[in-house]
């Protein structure tokens, strides 16, 4: 949905407003943080790399073009602020693989709510099958579904095309069905 | 209903009515559907890979807590006004250390804002207009309270907690004990095992929506009511009956307030800013009749009035000035 108040906040903040930087610090904070903490799996790289980037934004914040929303922004940005601290620790010099390499999303059984709405993903084994599937298919169901982008956004963030991920998208939740018909004959 | 083709996924996800169908928003969508997959068995395959992708998947969301993000945010600011102060080379080291004091000053008072009422064993939490509050009960139990509202418990039962206002609970399951925990308006009674759901009673009566789990509302007029993740239900004590039932809301338009914002989706502009008074303690005064039925859909922030004032003014293009305690509001 989108937030009728972003405009605002973010001219505010080109004009140097601390206030509205606080807003918009505050609001995006937690959701980058899990966000960042999927892809590093460390905690303190995380925490490091966010405030680095927030302070980065801050200070670049006259070069900033207009947005329609600043969601999309931020977590493209910041995912690749924290690829570029990733690859220099680990001293990883081939540019074009890395992404996919490095991002590998894990999901564990206490995040999912135990109430799903889908009859589908009720199924108990449904962590695993989503850590089964291919690296960008998950990054695609974590953007969707826990950070709550549309399917432009996701492109946006994953540097796909539209196209690209709303097959991403469908493809993933086509194999999740298949897995668990599967698991349903084999346990029948 | 316009026929149309259905071939890809994609021409049932931008579809309104398919949308409807699978969040049975409309009966008349329901059964158009029902006929349609009967009348369609090929495609049956395609038609609920498009119902799972609208549904998706749930998940908790786990993040840090809203006071490691303020400490996490003072230093940040710290840092930028150290460098702001730094490029324009005006070194004052003591200015900075009354920016801090200050700063630790108003933490302080923030902090200090419920009060807690000495009395030898009742608790007890109030916020002020503006203010939203996040608790830990002695027994672990979290609660987030919304402005203008208050909470409290005994210290020898804190299972059972008053509420006049609106607060979000999050309670513990004591799975050893199997102990239940109540909130307890002058509506109704909530019975609870562990589970988060949302408490309002503003406005002369007391609305539950339930987020997850399982709890059974005692209402004042002796009976029981059972609820299901998602449930909606307004009962007014005054009036002795259910004012308004859902059986399935959205869980952000409900509790978006604890994470500082408020969800419209088609709302008049009369209700919305209802909502805005009951935060702010404010009163609404529309100049233009014909402006209380703007439709307003979108997020704004109740963190900040202002800036929450801009954008609904920007949303339905009206004119909001605040004066005092009142809110004029007229067209553009």
């Amino acid at each position: 949905m989108k937030n009728l108040s972003d405009e605002y906040v973010w001219k505010a903040l080109k004009e140097g407003d601390l206030n509205a930087f606080s807003i918009l610090y505050k609001t995006y904070y937690p959701r980058l943080y899990n966000y960042g903490l999927k892809i590093s799996r460390k905690i303190h790289l995380t925490e490091d790399t966010l405030q680095d980037f927030f302070l980065y934004v801050y200070e670049h914040r006259e070069n900033l073009s207009d947005l329609d929303t600043i969601a999309p922004y931020l977590f493209s940005s910041y995912r690749r602020h924290l690829i570029r601290a990733l690859k220099k620790k680990s001293k990883i010099v081939s540019f074009d693989e890395m992404d996919v390499k490095i991002i590998d999303i894990q999901f564990s059984p206490e995040e999912l709510i135990t109430h799903q709405e889908s009859e589908t993903f009720k199924n108990k084994n449904i962590t695993t099958l989503l850590n089964k599937l291919p690296k960008r298919q998950k990054e695609a169901i974590y953007l969707k579904y826990y950070s709550g982008l549309n399917t432009h956004d996701i492109a946006n963030v994953m540097e796909l095309n539209y196209q690209s991920a709303a097959n991403t998208i469908h493809k993933a939740i086509k194999n999740l069905r298949e897995e668990v018909s599967i698991l349903q004959l084999i346990n029948s | 209903m316009a026929k149309k083709n259905y071939d890809t996924i994609e021409d049932f996800l931008i579809d309104e009515s398919f949308n409807n169908w699978v969040k049975a928003t409309r009966l008349t969508d329901v059964d158009f559907w029902e006929e349609w997959i009967a009348c369609n068995p090929h495609k049956k395959d395609l038609v609920f890979e498009a119902k799972d992708i609208v549904l998706g998947i749930q998940f908790m969301h786990i993040e840090p807590s809203s006071e490691k993000v303020d400490t996490t945010w003072s230093l940040l600011e710290d840092k930028i006004k150290a460098k702001t102060l730094e490029k324009s080379k005006k070194k004052s080291p003591n200015y900075f250390k009354l920016v801090g004091i200050a700063a630790s000053i108003l933490l302080l008072v923030s902090v200090g804002l419920y009060t807690f009422n000495k009395s030898p064993e009742k608790i007890s939490y109030k916020t002020a207009y503006g203010e939203v509050l996040n608790l830990k009960l002695m027994d672990g139990s979290l609660v987030t309270l919304n402005s203008n509202s208050s909470i409290y418990y005994y210290e020898n039962n804190n299972r059972k907690v008053w509420l006049t206002g609106e607060a979000f609970f999050e309670v513990d399951k004591k799975i050893t004990t199997n102990a239940k925990f109540w909130v307890l308006t002058d509506d109704l009674n909530v019975e609870v095992y562990g589970t988060s759901f949302n408490v309002d009673t503003k406005h002369k009566k007391t609305a539950v929506f339930l987020e997850e789990g399982n709890i059974w509302l005692e209402l004042k007029n002796g009976a029981t009511q059972k609820m299901v993740p998602g449930n909606f239900i307004s009962y007014s004590s005054v009036d002795s009956r259910i004012i308004e039932r859902k059986e399935k809301v959205a869980s952000r338009f409900k509790t978006s307030w604890k994470d500082g914002s408020i969800i419209f989706e088609k709302l008049p502009l009369v209700e919305a800013i209802q909502k805005i008074e009951d935060t702010y303690g404010l009163t609404a005064i529309f100049k233009d009749e014909d402006c209380k039925s703007k439709l307003i859909t979108g997020g704004v922030p109740i963190t900040n009035l202002s800036i929450c004032l801009k954008a609904i003014e920007k949303s339905v293009n009206v004119k909001i000035t605040k004066l005092k305690n009142q809110l004029i509001i007229q067209k553009k």
